[in-house]
């Protein structure tokens, strides 16, 4: 047999499969967005089965609380780029596959040029703002999206814009995000390692079924699996509903929306904060550092700061009296919903930061740093 | 007409994963929900009724249909 490789023998040997089967996985080229909890097996099983090219986006490093569920990466990796550590490690799974890394977040600027290169995309991704994001480009691109998120025990897997007569996409699930007060990420609800596991391999199997035309596609419809009942309820998702005017109609359009603020993530006038500009801006001149969660949360802020809890914050504004305004939280959130408190009552008279991720991020940072 | 409801995630956390309850239509559905389970309110979800999608709140129920609660995911 003519390109015979050992390496795939097995899927050789697999009825309906075959050779021509592991042919269309080689020629295959699969964007997946997100190296995470989802991303991990994904990648891991689309790159030992031989898909041709894989892209790999991710911006974040590698903490030890990731190591639970992240199975690409060791305990030696904290405090690496996961794109970068993903790649390597994906390249000595199987040196045949041409793996490209792009260590950057995705957003309305380059989300539709990534993904024109690939055949599919994945979305293994944590948050709204993205998964908007890449829907919205996907409908733009004509691109067939495989997605996949969790919640606690339960996953969600659909496959978008693959039928092309029958279009479906996230919008027609859900046209418009929640607000990100009403939805809780992994950071603080918890999640058992094992569900992106199983959830990832059921999205690595839809792509490895698009790729070869084998079985049924969860084209358009979504399924939802609960890890402690083994129940799958699927259900078909109509596209009755009209949701073309809620996606950017042409490339100019899309660059011009703002995800993180359309999420509620951002706030114009309201500055976000990385762990590391948080470190560095927090003793600068004129500003206080603002703990706004409930009083003996944990973990302690071990550095100077003031604590005014968030439902005491409307009481206390003239406690406030410095120049520069920096809020934390747990998670991010209600640092941003006192920001937009105090932007409301001062105005542009003071500036106002908030620490995005909160201080679970800064945690997760300083772990990366010492190890 | 009696329907079977089944919820998903946050919203099955708040209503409990299934139950039994009297309704017409998805709106009188709706309605009987939020005032048996007011924290519903600020809760996004979507509805399937029998498997299928359904957007037209105004869908009439026959009894033992299947309505599912399906609220959004982001973890991953």
């Amino acid at each position: 047999m003519e390109n015979y490789n050992e390496r795939y023998a097995r899927h050789y040997a697999l009825s309906d499969f075959g050779f021509d089967g592991q042919q269309k996985l080689l020629q295959a080229k699969v964007l997946v967005i997100g190296a995470g909890g989802l991303g991990c097996p994904v990648l891991q099983y689309l790159v030992s089965a031989g898909i041709g090219r894989v892209g790999i986006v991710d911006h974040d490093y590698i903490s030890l609380s990731n190591l639970q569920r992240q199975t690409l990466y060791t305990t030696v990796d904290i405090g690496k780029p996961k794109a970068q550590v993903a790649a390597t490690r994906l390249g000595e799974m199987n040196p045949e596959v041409k793996i490209i890394c792009y260590q950057t977040e995705l957003n309305s600027k380059n989300a539709l040029g990534i993904p024109a290169e690939y055949d599919i995309i994945v979305d293994c991704t944590d948050n709204f703002a993205a998964r908007y994001l890449i829907n919205d480009a996907c409908v733009l691109l004509k691109k067939p999206l495989v997605f996949g998120a969790i919640y606690k025990y339960e996953g969600q897997v659909a496959v978008f814009n693959w039928n092309q007569k029958y279009q479906v996409n996230y919008r027609h699930l859900f046209p418009n995000p929640p607000r990100p007060e009403d939805v809780q990420n992994c950071n603080e609800v918890g999640v058992l390692g094992v569900l992106p596991g199983m959830i990832g391999m059921i999205q690595a199997n839809e792509v490895i079924k698009i790729c070869t035309g084998l079985g049924e596609v969860l084209d358009g419809k979504l399924l939802t699996f609960n890890m402690l009942t083994y129940e799958v309820f699927t259900v078909d998702i109509s596209n009755e509903n009209s949701v073309e005017d809620l996606i950017p109609k042409n490339r100019e359009d899309f660059e011009a929306t703002d995800y993180e603020f359309l999420c509620g993530i951002s706030i114009r006038n309201i500055q976000d904060l990385s762990p590391e500009d948080f470190i560095k801006k927090k003793s600068d001149k004129y500003t206080v550092t603002v703990d706004v969660r409930e009083i003996g949360e944990l973990p302690k802020a071990d550095f100077n700061h003031i604590n005014i809890p968030l439902s005491e914050l409307n009481d206390r504004l003239s406690e406030l009296e410095d120049e520069h305004l920096i809020l934390f939280c747990q998670s991010g959130k209600r640092s941003l919903k006192a920001a937009e408190i105090l932007l409301e009552h001062f105005g542009n008279h003071k500036k106002i930061s908030h620490l995005k991720g909160g201080i679970i991020a800064l945690q997760e940072r300083n772990n990366g740093k010492n190890s | 007409m009696e329907i079977k409801l089944i919820a998903f995630g946050q919203i099955g956390e708040i209503t409990g994963k299934e139950l039994n309850i009297e309704a017409e239509d998805l709106t009188s559905l709706k309605a009987k929900l939020l005032s048996q389970f007011p924290k519903l309110a600020d809760k996004k979800f979507a509805f399937a009724v029998n498997r299928k999608l359904v957007h037209d709140e105004t869908v009439v129920l026959n009894e033992n249909d299947i309505v599912a609660l399906m609220p959004p995911y982001s973890g991953g």
